[in-house]
């Protein structure tokens, strides 16, 4: 870790933001220069028989939901690589497919390889305050042949952020297969949101101790294109959930695809869109 | 001159000029911009506090002659979504907002032909004659020149007047940018040349007004016309001292017929550090958190803000093109408060008034703004037909053709 115990202590509880995404910041460069990645995504549901009408700009085609059987979840599979036309197909949380073994009486092994075997080659996110296993969860990733599109975390308290994060630096080491993590929480809570200080604390502090994972992950369409741009000047560097619908019918400068790239030059960047698998397109 | 040598004037407390400006606005890392804004904002309000302000954005109406290109709330005389609010209607308005805690009205409007200075005056006899210590923020520069145009009177003589029913304070709005070719390209040079608006403020400080400035910002300038714009109004500071705060924002593009894009949110923080070191004279800026979220709202306190704008109640002008944010009194307060600052409610004059209303008393939670009102048009209210029209449609509207 870049920063000592101590420092850390301090920068956690830190209000001076800017003195926090400048040693974030510097990180970031040291590791990515100028380059920040973006992924235009087409979210498909899991529980459906419709046959999914997918852009052909999306560089990941992502199932999304929580499927019901695993036969369910295999024959959608099959459906949505079908429609895919070559595009990388990611699905599910990690955490929903522990929760279908049980309930499938089947090792989460199984599970995986004969999703994999449909034609999936990413699980979506692997929601690790959620998992009954992370380590031994996500390495079943691994040999069963997926890969992990993003470690993500549910909810996050800010006083438990430096201690969360530093799990999810431990279990890096321990399987090295996360090639993204994404610190803000996936379950926002519209009542009491997340501040934006809380959210560029996170991101920074995420970037600080989870430095042994590459990418520090902003999703774009869950925390809008304002927050999503801040934080890539206080430690991120990849921006998820792009929509790959780039009608523009509000004008050119305003389509997905413009304004992602916009957004990245103004903060100082560089853009470069990759795929699911994390390959430039 | 390079960018450390112009961060160590502005830290030492020096006055830097236009090319220093945009040398800081276009070069400097971002972090660096808000380091240098943060610290004047320390050193002017050195006891941490972060005020705020309860109040409504009315606007008495839309019907306006202007048609400027970026703006999405107006509709043009004749309209059937066209409307102005009755005596009551905006009475109804004050009652809301004094119970909230709130003491004052920005009352703002389009420039509609069919309200004459009385119109005005008479208003604001009746508000004051109802709500004593009620406060008019009210009637921003261009539409002060509207009011000029139509009586054919000099800009001190209405101002003259509308002090004398009771205008307390005027605000900063429809400044845009104050350089005239990027009025000229906007089709807001008709409503006020920046000489006309800067002249609006001139007057009103000379009469003894405070007054805010603000800056649209993000349609077809360039970043030396953003500076200018600092410029003008800095130099207007020194010889007036008559602004009391400074408020930049982007534009909003939605159903305009400018269209194009809004600036992003890293512009902003840039735009609002800039300006913190621009405007030394200037002793509170605001915080856009109704174009720019509560977060990066928030953000803008680390970047040069000491003020969280209003709670505002009501708002009708950037929600129209587009912008659609919220935040009550309680989460402006727990914003000010996570971002390390001090919370206190203030007036127009950024007098401090006291501590959050909703720790005194219970305050209904605010989960969406108010419009003017709902379902834009409506009928004419009854004491319009006291007052003469000018247009057409006004006329038979009034049965006075």
């Amino acid at each position: 870790m870049p920063v000592s115990e101590a420092e850390l202590a301090s920068l956690a509880s830190t209000r001076d933001i800017i003195h926090l995404g400048l040693i974030a910041d510097d990180l970031r460069r040291q590791r990515h220069g100028l380059r920040t990645t973006f992924v235009r995504v087409a979210d498909v549901p899991a529980v459906s028989v419709e046959p999914p009408v997918l852009p052909p700009a999306a560089g990941e085609i992502r199932i999304c939901g929580v499927p019901a059987t695993l036969a369910q979840a295999v024959s959608r599979v099959a459906q949505v690589v079908a429609a895919a036309a070559g595009a990388p197909v990611s699905g599910f949380s990690l955490a929903d497919l522990e929760a279908l073994a049980g309930a499938e009486r089947a090792p989460l092994r199984t599970i995986l390889e004969e999703l994999h075997a449909a034609g999936l080659e990413l699980i979506a996110e692997a929601p690790f305050d959620r998992l009954q296993d992370a380590r031994r969860a996500v390495e079943e990733v691994n040999i069963a042949g997926l890969a992990l599109a993003r470690l993500t975390l549910q909810q996050l308290e800010s006083t438990f952020a430096v201690a969360l994060y530093q799990a999810v630096a431990a279990l890096q080491r321990d399987v090295a297969v996360v090639r993204a993590f994404a610190p803000l929480p996936r379950l926002l809570n519209p009542a009491v949101p997340t501040t934006g200080y809380d959210d560029v604390r996170r991101v920074a502090l995420a970037r600080l101790v989870v430095d042994n994972v590459p990418s520090i992950q902003v999703d774009w369409s869950r925390y809008g294109p304002k927050l999503a741009q801040v934080a890539l000047t206080v430690g991120a560097d990849d921006v998820d959930a792009v929509s790959a619908i780039d009608d523009a019918p509000e004008g050119r400068r305003r389509a997905p695809l413009e304004e992602i790239r916009r957004n990245i030059v103004a903060a100082g960047q560089s853009p470069i869109e990759r795929d699911g698998r994390f390959e430039p397109r | 001159m390079t960018i450390d040598r112009i961060a160590d004037k502005v830290a030492a407390g020096g006055r830097i000029d236009a090319g220093e400006a945009l040398a800081l606005y276009r070069c400097a890392p971002t972090p660096t911009l808000g380091r240098l804004a943060d610290a004047i904002r320390a050193r002017r309000h050195p006891g941490g506090i972060v005020t705020y302000i309860i109040d409504r954005n009315v606007n008495y109406t839309n019907v306006c002659v202007a048609k400027c290109s970026f703006c999405a709330f107006y509709r043009p005389v004749g309209s059937a979504e066209g409307y102005v609010l009755g005596f009551d209607e905006i009475f109804r308005k004050i009652d809301e907002t004094i119970a909230v805690g709130g003491g004052q009205l920005l009352l703002q409007g389009g420039h509609n032909p069919d309200l004459p200075l009385e119109w005005y005056e008479d208003l604001f006899r009746a508000v004051k004659a109802r709500y004593p210590s009620f406060r008019l923020h009210a009637l921003s520069p261009p539409e002060v020149i509207h009011l000029s145009r139509l009586t054919q009177k000099p800009i001190g003589e209405v101002l003259d007047r509308l002090i004398a029913a009771g205008l307390d304070s005027v605000p900063g709005g429809g400044a845009e940018i104050l350089v005239d070719r990027v009025r000229r390209a906007l089709h807001c040079y008709g409503k006020a040349t920046s000489a006309e608006w800067l002249d609006v403020m001139r007057h009103a400080h000379r009469a003894g007004l405070r007054t805010t400035a603000t800056m649209m910002y993000g349609t077809v300038e360039t970043g030396e016309e953003r500076i200018e714009h600092l410029m003008r109004l800095r130099a207007l500071q020194d010889e007036t001292a008559g602004f009391t705060a400074f408020i930049a924002w982007s534009y909003q593009p939605e159903h305009t017929e400018l269209a194009g894009s809004e600036a992003t949110a890293v512009d902003y923080l840039r735009t609002l550090a800039t300006a913190r070191i621009v405007l030394d004279n200037f002793e509170s800026l605001q915080a856009s958190w109704v174009t720019q979220g509560g977060k990066v709202g928030q953000l803008s306190l680390g970047y040069g803000a000491n003020d969280m704008g209003s709670v505002m109640l009501e708002e009708n002008v950037v929600r129209a093109a587009g912008a659609a944010y919220c935040m009550d009194e309680m989460e402006i307060v727990r914003n000010i408060e996570d971002a390390g600052f001090i919370a206190k409610r203030r007036n127009m004059h950024y007098e401090i008034l006291g501590d959050p209303i909703f720790r005194d008393r219970e305050i209904p939670r605010m989960l969406a703004l108010s419009t003017s009102r709902t379902g834009g048009g409506g009928s004419s209210p009854e004491e319009l037909r006291m007052y003469s029209a000018r247009s057409l449609a006004g006329k038979r509207d009034r049965r006075q053709d």
